[in-house]
């Protein structure tokens, strides 16, 4: 993890099929297909090379991205949770209601 | 000397880039750069391996630090 401190160890890895991996690869391929057609070259059967290291770039872009973006929700989540319970005042237990107490009475019109 | 003259050895004297009228041709797709085509196609495949090991060993490291391994 090149950017990313030693503490982000503790979090799971994402997947290799990850949401921002296929956005990324998709985003490759399609930067692929454009050259292609700029270049007037048949888009999808031309420059087969060039698609699969576009894809592979942005996939591998992704999958890091994906784990920096975990790393920083993370200490987002681990940030409120200490605020929540350093000020216990602010966040009082509340009593579950049930559907009963909060629908208003039903008067039928028939 | 007309000026055409002292371009005649453009091409072997000038090795920069940019490319001189007397020898370039149109990109021949038949006829494919097979280096440029290998390095893609081997860069491609050093890139996968290195995420898949970059993954194995992320998760090597989460299961070791969690204590579930």
């Amino acid at each position: 993890m090149g950017l990313l401190p030693d503490e982000a160890k503790v979090l799971p890895p994402p997947g290799i099929v990850n949401r921002n991996s296929l956005w990324f690869g998709l985003c490759g391929w399609a930067t692929a297909m454009l050259h292609n057609s700029l270049n007037r070259r048949p888009a999808l059967k031309a420059g087969v090379h060039r698609q699969a290291l576009f894809i592979t770039v942005g996939w591998f872009i992704g999958y890091h991205l994906t784990k920096y973006e975990n790393y920083k929700y993370a200490t987002l989540d681990r940030d409120m949770k200490e605020y929540m319970r350093l000020h216990p005042d602010v966040f009082p237990e509340k009593e579950p209601k049930t559907f009963a107490e909060i629908v208003e009475p039903f008067h039928p019109i028939r | 000397m007309p000026l055409g003259r002292l371009f005649l050895r453009t091409s072997t004297v000038n090795r920069m880039v940019s490319r001189n009228s007397f020898i370039a041709s149109k990109p021949d797709p038949s006829k494919p750069n097979m280096l440029r085509v290998g390095l893609a196609f081997g860069s491609t495949a050093v890139l996968w391996a290195l995420l898949f090991k970059q993954h194995s060993t992320d998760l090597h490291e989460y299961k070791t630090r969690n204590g579930l391994e």
